[in-house]
């Protein structure tokens, strides 16, 4: 039995890692724009199918990765500047349904193409196979999933923590206004901010396709999540939501050894509690 | 459009519209433009009169419909009782939604609404053995409505069906008139414009939109119990997130300053949907396409067209059809 749940306890941070890649993603992109990103779901799916066909055609995996990061975050930015830049002066709503609208086309457009039947593929051939830990067998693929979530949430840290670009961003999520009156373009930013967001969520599809497989209703699972996780960890922090993405996979991946009819609705009885307890999420500030 | 003053004008141009309806349309469609239409004005009631973007609606739809539907296909209750319990049950999981999202604001509160949503959608597909699960609620019979000193009117028929959902359909835009013009509404109304001010003033704002939230989450409920019988199955679409943003749709498409401005959302979204599928399979394709279009070039619904025909006779400057709501 504690083999069992030190087993799932592994398995959910490394699936949390997801969940955490893709939330920040979005928590970017409410940071700038100050608007929840109902499309994310759908750059997520993109990412995913993206990673699979670059796989079909023989890509290596590390270019379809690529692939699934780069396609969806040139949509992201298709999207922000031919749509959402232009509803910046309207009430938010209407970004909202621009939103919805765009995450309906996307859905069908990936139908169109690849079908609605879920598909599969097996992970590289040298991350086939499990390390012995004694108690439990490790997916190498796990850890390399892990690992690469880990290191693309580091990288984008230290790309807003160190950078003069990532100084502009945090400054225009803080004080949009102050920002262009000193000369920053924030205009650029959000651009440049809804691309790097979407691509986070395009990547963890990729990732995720040799753990999950792909599917038409993945993106708005995801998006559901991913919400739950920025909820979770406090909307007023970009951080917050990897401690959260984490935690949510963790109580995910545990529950199901538990009540494994009950873990997808778990999470959102996670939610609640730490709306209950703290209405502000776990980092989020008042 | 419609500015109607009195609850009078609006029952009459209710009941006009449900006259009309099935002459012009069969009347399964008719009914449906009903239908939602109810489901409509109650989103509006948060959308249009608080302010309050709820994305999480199709799940006060969705429990409504399931309710009456198991009522329905395991019960031998009567007709009332099945709706009535659709709205109960509605207006139970929205006292328990909005109490915990209303203290929220803004993109806090439609995250959350949609996150319930969610919730709500994934517990409807797991519960197989009342909900049906994937393949939906199916073989709901319509009861006989009963009336004393009348006799049992059979619902089988269509257009008995479509009289049953028109008289709930007035009565739900009489009861969501009259609450948007009393003192309530207009707590609401204020709340919209400046929460804090309102609070300030003495009013109970998080009291006002919870009991707004519960309104129209029964309303919706309602609405969905009318959707089970119309097609006799609960389909699991229904009540997930896709559903949630058509009513949006709706609202924003029909014009929220407006009563029946929703409804008129409803009826191009029920003729869309129709219209789409028949060309094509992957409709919702079109339908993303449009709504694209629609939020790009006309902003303010086609309720922005009626208003720029009005301006372009009488060469009044027209009040605006959207009042922003609170942007925070």
């Amino acid at each position: 039995m504690t083999s069992l749940i030190a087993a799932q306890l592994i398995n959910g941070v490394a699936i949390g890692m997801l969940y955490a890649l893709t939330a920040f993603g979005l928590s970017i992109i409410k940071g700038l724009l100050n608007v929840p990103n109902f499309a994310h779901g759908a750059f997520f799916a993109v990412g995913a199918y993206v990673c699979y066909a670059a796989d079909k055609v023989g890509l290596p995996f590390a270019v379809s990765l690529l692939l699934a990061f780069l396609v969806p975050a040139l949509l992201g930015v298709l999207v922000e500047r031919l749509g959402v830049s232009r509803l910046m002066n309207s009430p938010y709503l209407y970004q909202l349904l621009f939103l919805f609208g765009t995450a309906l086309v996307m859905e069908q457009l990936i139908i169109i193409i690849w079908g609605s039947v879920g598909l599969s593929m097996s992970p590289p051939v040298f991350l086939e196979g499990a390390f012995d830990l004694g108690f439990t067998y490790l997916p190498r693929y796990l850890v390399f999933n892990g690992c690469m979530a880990a290191l693309t949430i580091m990288a984008v840290y230290l790309l807003i923590e160190r950078t003069r670009i990532g100084s502009q961003i945090r400054a225009g999520i803080d004080k949009r206004e102050m920002a262009q009156c000193l000369g920053i373009d924030v205009k650029r930013l959000i651009t440049a901010g809804f691309g790097l967001g979407s691509g986070l969520a395009g990547l963890s599809g990729g990732l995720v396709l040799p753990l999950l497989g792909a599917n038409a209703t993945m993106g708005a699972d995801m998006m559901a999540i991913a919400f739950v996780v920025l909820v979770i960890g406090g909307l007023g922090s970009i951080y917050g939501a990897i401690a959260a993405g984490i935690l949510v996979g963790v109580i995910q991946s545990v529950s199901t050894v538990f009540v494994p009819a009950a873990s997808t609705v778990l999470i959102y009885v996670a939610m609640i509690v730490t709306l209950t307890i703290r209405p502000q999420g776990l980092f989020g500030e008042r | 459009m419609l500015r109607t003053q009195s609850t009078l004008l609006i029952a009459a141009s209710t009941v006009v519209i449900a006259a009309l309806a099935p002459l012009v349309m069969p009347i399964n469609i008719a009914t449906e433009i009903l239908i939602f239409g109810i489901f409509a004005m109650s989103t509006n009631l948060l959308i249009g009169v608080s302010g309050l973007y709820s994305f999480g609606q199709a799940a006060f739809f969705g429990v409504g419909g399931y309710v009456a539907g198991y009522c329905f296909v395991h019960t031998d209750l009567p007709l009332s009782v099945g709706l009535l319990l659709a709205m109960l049950g509605s207006a139970v999981v929205a006292a328990l939604v909005g109490a915990f999202s209303i203290r929220r604001t803004g993109i806090y509160f439609m995250m959350l609404t949609f996150a319930f949503n969610q919730m709500i959608y994934y517990l409807a597909y797991s519960w197989r053995a009342v909900t049906g699960g994937e393949d939906g609620l199916g073989g709901i019979r319509r009861p006989a409505l009963e009336i004393p000193f009348v006799g049992n009117i059979d619902l089988g028929d269509h257009l008995n069906f479509y009289l049953v959902a028109a008289a709930l359909f007035v009565a739900s835009s009489i009861l969501l008139f009259r609450l948007a013009r009393s003192p309530l509404g207009l707590v609401l109304d204020a709340a919209r414009q400046n929460p804090r001010r309102t609070a300030s003033l003495g009013f109970s704002v998080y009291r006002a939109q919870w009991i707004a939230f519960v309104v129209a989450g029964a309303i919706a409920g309602l609405a969905g119990a009318l959707f089970a019988l119309l097609y006799r199955i609960m389909p699991i679409d229904a009540i997930s997130w896709t559903s949630s943003g058509n009513v949006v749709f709706m609202v924003v498409i029909g014009g929220m300053s407006s009563i029946l401005g929703p409804v008129l959302g409803a009826a191009i979204f029920i003729w869309l949907q129709g219209f789409f599928s028949l060309i094509w399979a992957r409709w919702p394709l079109l339908f993303g396409v449009f709504i694209i279009l629609v939020v790009l070039f006309l902003r303010g619904g086609v309720a922005e067209l009626f208003d720029r025909a009005r301006q372009a006779f009488t060469r009044k400057a027209p009040k605006p059809a959207i009042q922003g709501g609170s942007h925070d």
